[in-house]
């Protein structure tokens, strides 16, 4: 009888599950547009330039950006968050749980690393693009001044998988299958990321005994490369600190999140 | 590989879950080509011991050969060469049939056009060509079986692994598949299923385990195993609440078992003892004579029926 060898490479296993989740989206798109597109558009016609105008007199407070440059990089960098939380959310539980669609997957030759960066792979390209799109409409609406703008939608990138990655293991750990974990994250950690971590002021307007809190999370890290991008105000090695920053999450986040979906699908 | 040596191998296999032993020291071998049965009640360690054969669930000890592998080692090459059909569908409920085997065949890196020809025949082997495009959420259970038993045929497996297949669906549902895995044994694939349903084993299997509490307590074919564990017949009698029997049935057969409102009486001569029954005068509400089946002889092994 011929033996029967696993053609495929890590690469190819990982990217079928990209692939997979691709195909399952096709579907639901409509569902997820307004978070993904409209929302955040519409933040940044209300807060940036209808309300942004009545800020504009103290452009100093803002580095010498209007309030609509100010607040359309870290409106960037919060949507990247939330797109890459929520993607970790019920969908991992869905996967490992509910639907029981992880447990398929398993059962042919993809391994767990394979089916958790996969899935991470799909969640970038939403985050990525939403970022592209994103960056593009504040373009055209005179809210970014560099050509390294261009650059920006990596950086949201980086910002959306820095949440995603451990936000994945946390859910892939939640043992009973306990959802009401995800609205308690949304309204304890990221919600009052998105307030006061950088996106809509600049985190020096907060108490004292605050502002270091704010520059230990991952949002502060994001907006603030975000907006270096955007405004062009790049200050290298601050630059390389939040990509250090950020990249540690997604590698740790990345490394326990396959631990823990190995733990919950291979008992 | 020779062609002699079994598909499966299991010596001393064991399951612990923290204190709970799942599955407790079981040896068995599958052949191939056969169709190999875990006959028991819910909770007998059915579903954990096709979890091992499946490379999902780590063995706890013992040892475990599966197309002559370790599945701790060589998971992904077993799998290569396996087809899984789940006890819970884990369909993608947001694609169609189609996307569905198209998405699953990815997985096993076989190439698009490869999967495209696959599908079709699969397809049309589980009758569901005309359901081809819609989504799987609205297909009855029937269906959505036979989809995931498509799927599991995607990679062409030698092996098959079936956990509870029929469970849950209406008797013309049942005999649809069964018919599909009756096909499927002609073509020479080999199939493990597990089942709580004594006919389905009856229909299915070339032999079979029986398994209670985490261990095998018998094995053989079905014929062979009500022939060594049960008289050829037996007379079902019901009775209404609370009837003494006061010994009346002493002597009676080879064997009585008294259940909580019948009592089944194991005998070579089932009209015989049927009408010794009637002149002895006792009132039944029914009297059924039929021929034994699995069922009496996982009563007879555990003093337990095995669906409540």
């Amino acid at each position: 009888m011929a033996t029967v060898a696993v053609t495929s490479s890590p690469l190819d296993r990982a990217l079928s599950v990209t692939e997979w989740h691709a195909r399952s989206y096709k579907r639901t798109w409509r569902a997820t547009i307004t978070t993904a597109f409209l929302n955040p558009v519409f933040f940044l016609l209300s807060v940036g330039v209808l309300l942004g105008q009545l800020i504009d007199d103290d452009q100093a407070a803002l580095g010498g950006l209007s309030y609509v440059e100010f607040v359309a990089p870290g409106l960037l960098a919060a949507t990247a968050m939330q797109m890459g939380a929520n993607d970790a959310m019920w969908p991992v539980m869905a996967g490992i749980k509910w639907l029981r669609t992880y447990h398929a997957v398993l059962a042919t030759p993809v391994r767990v690393a394979e089916l958790v960066l996969g899935t991470m792979g799909w969640a970038a390209i939403r985050v990525f693009s939403a970022a592209v799109i994103f960056t593009a409409v504040a373009a055209i609406g005179g809210a970014i001044t560099s050509p390294l703008a261009v650059l920006a939608p990596f950086a949201a990138l980086l910002c959306g998988l820095a949440f995603n990655a451990p936000i994945a293991a946390f859910s892939a750990s939640l043992e009973g299958g306990d959802d009401g974990w995800f609205p308690a994250l949304n309204r304890f950690v990221l919600i009052p990321m998105f307030l006061f971590a950088g996106t809509f002021f600049p985190v020096s307007q907060l108490p004292d005994w605050l502002e270091p809190v704010a520059w230990a999370t991952p949002l502060w890290h994001g907006v603030e490369l975000c907006r270096m991008l955007t405004t062009g105000n790049v200050d290298a090695l601050l630059a390389l600190v939040h990509v250090g920053y950020l990249s540690l999450f997604v590698v740790v986040g990345a490394i326990v999140a396959i631990r823990r979906h190995r733990r919950a699908l291979l008992k | 590989m020779g062609s002699s040596s079994p598909l499966i191998e299991a010596r001393g296999l064991t399951k612990r879950f923290g204190d709970f032993t799942a599955v407790d020291a079981i040896d068995f071998a599958v052949e191939r080509g056969e169709t190999f049965g875990f006959l028991g009640p819910n909770g007998a360690g059915k579903t954990s011991t096709m979890r091992m054969i499946s490379a999902v669930s780590p063995v706890t000890s013992g040892t475990l050969r599966v197309l002559g592998l370790d599945p701790m080692v060589d998971g992904p090459t077993i799998k290569a060469r396996m087809g899984v059909v789940p006890q819970q569908d884990t369909l993608d409920f947001e694609l169609t049939v189609y996307e569905n085997l198209l998405v699953y065949g990815r997985y096993f890196g076989i190439p698009k056009d490869v999967i495209k020809s696959r599908a079709e025949e699969l397809l049309d082997f589980v009758q569901l060509q005309e359901r081809r495009d819609s989504r799987v959420e609205p297909l009855s259970g029937g269906m959505k079986r036979r989809l995931t038993i498509a799927r599991g045929l995607i990679n062409e497996p030698e092996l098959l692994l079936l956990d509870e297949p029929t469970t849950g669906l209406d008797p013309q549902a049942r005999h649809v598949l069964w018919d599909r895995l009756y096909r499927l044994k002609q073509q020479g694939v080999t199939q493990v299923l597990t089942t709580h349903y004594m006919d389905e084993a009856e229909q299915l299997c070339d032999r079979l385990v029986v398994m209670d509490q985490a261990k095998i307590v018998a094995e053989g074919s079905p014929r062979e195993l009500i022939e060594r564990y049960t008289q050829r017949e037996v007379v079902e009698l019901r009775f209404p609440e609370g009837v003494e029997l006061n010994g009346k049935l002493d002597g009676l057969g080879e064997r009585v078992e008294v259940l909580a409102n019948r009592v089944l009486i194991g005998t070579d001569n089932g009209d015989a003892t049927a009408h010794a029954v009637h002149e002895r005068g006792i009132q039944a509400e029914s009297v059924l004579v039929r021929r034994s089946t699995l069922e009496d002889v996982f009563l007879t092994l555990t003093g337990r029926t095995l669906v409540d």
